[in-house]
């Protein structure tokens, strides 16, 4: 008889979207993954992926003669905090796939270095930080939507594939203290110019114009005060559905907004946010309402939050002068890579390359670009320096943020693979190696 | 009047940051003294001299001329905070010119990049090229932008120029924008600045203004839907009590704001005039 030693891990924190999911099981058999439950079909995949493949990295690669070739953890710290010493400009990016602890070290190692300190939060929802800046925003947990909320408004946002579990979890069809009829409890409105999945399942669907979703939240805002528009259609919009959706807004128990890239990187960016915040508290003179950005990475509102204890900002962040400076445009990744005003990145559990726009991506592989990633990627196989590292939630504990900043502990449920080391290690080898170096 | 002339040795490949060249810091000081004010490049510190060849005489701060040769496309923050003199730059220049200026005037003979005259609480620059975006506009999470003073710039202004500016006529406090063309979300959260475009501008201009005046000369793709029509003017009075004649359409707005002025006065039962957002546009 075959005795098979399978180790089941209980409540996993999912390491995957912003809504964290805190109930997944884990079967390990031989350090390996063989099974996860509870999970959706992206988390579960990320936990598949942390097993031995060609794609997985085991041992530090330092480039030579134009080829990555295995080298000592000794060898590539030394090369990399070399290469990290010298630079006038290092921008250090990435973060968000992390956790708290290694983030705290990378704003560590970006004051040492006197360099430029961003996170993903800058091509996702940074201009949602932006405007918040601007007008402040009445927000709340994701506990509270799900017993409270019987308007739900998705704007910009398609849960059913981004995040999957949102919808059953907290705002859709979860059964809540005083919503315990579960969907029939709850009214839903989609805005988005694709008819989604999300939109399909709506009870109403608006849809409006790429683009144009400031007019149109520009008009609700106007409307809910009561003013007569001379418009007939605002971004593809009739004006009847107009005033049935102020209608619908004023007139729920507590609403609530959540919004995803479609607004924050649509055209008018951070002025979307600006204007569906300012709605939010329009509307909170005729019924309880609130707005929550939908965060994709699990931890970036988590990089956003250490950023910002440890800095004051949240993101775009420069050290050059030897204290905290923010200017998103001025200091963003993309922005200091598009002018190329950096002379070496180091890259922290982020794919740039998969995701900058082309020109800024050609500049980052111009000059010295060192990579922290579990995975090969498309950063990785240009990279001069590729340190492996464990995945945390999966190999390493940690804290992570959720989207409506809850801090929760991620779990270790197996051993990195070869000599893979935590983001956190890894970044307290290279802020050893530096103060070596610098002779601090 | 005293003139000192910087020009710049080599072309500059990161930003530098030159908050020095004002002339508040050079009057009265020796080209030498000048010479080891500091300027910043990434990281590292340097001196003025490390990067200009500076000639020329100091003087008095209200007496001081500077004037910047080469190529100071990558230059940032000339002008921070001055106020008194004159700068004039004979090239494209980077960042932030003059931002926080109090008096004075900067003359850019070329264009400037994103921040040229951010809350500008006084004096005058003028930018005979395009400007960048955030051209007269407030920090990020200042509500309080441009206060005073008055910006001119021949070509195009960028996206969301004159953001949070505040004017306040009681105090004679009148921020000012001319251009020539402009990028959208002009004057967005306007609170009584003055914008007169003699072109086009992108869409969504004087978006949540609750005062002030735009006046556009061109053509807008469309205005926000919020903006309501009053009417026909030909002549307009601006809140320092200048006039633009010319055929105009009169908007108020932007309605959607929760604090609008454009209320309609007791007396008279017309929209009040005293203090309101307007937007005019060629008819």
């Amino acid at each position: 008889m075959v005795i098979k030693k399978i180790k089941t891990v209980y409540d996993v924190i999912c390491p995957f979207c912003g809504t964290l999911c805190d109930d997944l099981e884990v079967d390990i058999e031989n350090n390996k993954v063989i099974e996860v439950r509870n999970g959706c079909q992206i988390g579960v995949k990320k936990f598949f992926s942390s097993n031995p493949s060609e794609h997985r990295y085991e041992k530090p690669l330092i480039r030579k003669d134009g080829e990555l070739k295995e080298a000592t953890w000794d060898e590539a710290i030394d090369k990399a905090a070399e290469i990290l010493t010298k630079a006038k400009r290092p921008l250090l990016y990435g973060f968000s796939s992390t956790e708290c602890e290694a983030q705290s070290k990378g704003v560590e190692l970006a004051e040492l270095l006197g360099g430029i300190l961003d996170n993903t939060a800058s091509v996702c929802h940074g201009p949602t930080l932006l405007a918040k800046q601007d007008v402040g925003a009445p927000s709340s947990t994701l506990g509270e939507f799900k017993n409270r909320a019987d308007l739900v408004v998705f704007w910009g946002c398609n849960p059913v594939h981004a995040h999957p579990r949102h919808l059953g979890r907290y705002s859709e069809f979860v059964r809540g203290y005083f919503r315990v009829d579960g969907r029939n409890d709850r009214y839903i409105v989609v805005i988005d110019p694709r008819n989604t999945h999300t939109a399909q399942i709506a009870d109403l669907y608006v849809k409006v114009n790429p683009n144009e979703d400031y007019e149109l939240l520009n008009a609700i805002r106007a409307v809910v005060r009561g003013v007569e528009l001379d418009a007939t259609e605002v971004s593809g919009v009739p004006m009847e559905q107009i005033k049935e959706l102020a209608d619908k807004l004023k007139n729920c128990k507590y609403g609530v907004i959540f919004f995803g890239m479609g607004l924050t990187q649509s055209l008018a960016h951070h002025r979307n946010i600006d204007a569906a915040i300012c709605l939010t508290r329009e509307l909170n003179d005729h019924t309880k309402f609130l707005i929550i950005p939908m965060r994709g990475h699990y931890n970036v509102a988590g990089a956003n939050q250490v950023f910002a204890w440890n800095t004051g900002y949240a993101y775009s962040i420069d050290f050059s002068r030897g204290y905290p400076r923010y200017n998103p445009g001025e200091f963003s990744a993309v922005e200091v890579l598009l002018k190329d005003q950096v002379d070496a990145s180091l890259i922290v559990a982020s794919d740039p390359a998969s995701n900058f726009p082309a020109a800024s991506v050609r500049q980052m592989f111009k000059h010295p670009l060192i990579v922290i990633d579990p995975h090969e990627s498309p950063t990785t196989v240009f990279a001069d320096i590729v340190l492996p590292a464990a995945i945390a939630g999966i190999e390493a504990e940690g804290t992570a943020y959720r989207m409506d900043n809850v801090p929760l502990r991620l779990r270790k449920v197996k051993e990195a693979p070869g000599e893979s080391l935590t983001d956190k290690k890894i970044l307290e080898k290279l802020i050893e190696k530096i103060k070596e170096k610098i002779g601090e | 009047m005293s003139e000192i002339k910087l020009k710049l040795k080599n072309k500059i490949n990161l930003p530098l940051e030159a908050e020095s060249i004002t002339p508040d810091n050079f009057a009265g000081k020796t080209i030498e003294d000048i010479k080891n004010l500091p300027v910043y490049l990434g990281k590292e510190q340097g001196t003025i001299g490390d990067y200009f060849i500076v000639s020329g005489k100091s003087g008095e701060k209200n007496e001081l001329k500077i004037i910047i040769e080469g190529d100071a496309s990558n230059v940032k923050r000339i002008g921070e905070k001055m106020t008194g003199g004159e700068i004039i730059i004979n090239s494209d220049v980077g960042m932030h010119v003059g931002n926080h200026m109090r008096g004075g005037k900067i003359t850019v003979n070329g264009n400037a990049d994103d921040w040229a005259g951010a809350m500008l609480k006084g004096g005058e620059l003028e930018i005979t090229g395009d400007a960048g975006n955030y051209v007269g506009a407030a920090y990020r999470g200042y509500w309080q932008g441009m206060t005073n003073g008055i910006i001119k710039v021949k070509g195009k202004v960028g996206v969301e120029s004159m953001l949070w500016a505040k004017g306040s006529a009681p105090s004679k406090k009148f921020p000012t924008l001319i251009c020539g063309s402009a990028g959208s979300f002009l004057g967005i959260h306007n609170h009584g600045a003055t914008i007169i475009v003699e072109g086009d501008v992108d869409r969504c201009a004087g978006a949540d203004q609750v005062r002030g005046i735009i006046v556009i000369k061109g053509k807008v793709p469309k205005i926000l839907p919020s903006f309501k029509k009053i009417g026909e003017v030909k002549e307009i009075e601006l809140f320092n009590g200048d006039k633009i004649t010319g055929k105009f359409i009169e908007y108020s707005g932007d309605h959607s704001v929760t604090k609008n002025h454009s209320v309609v006065d007791k007396k008279t039962g017309e929209i009040s005039k005293s203090a309101n957002g307007r937007l005019y546009i060629a008819a």
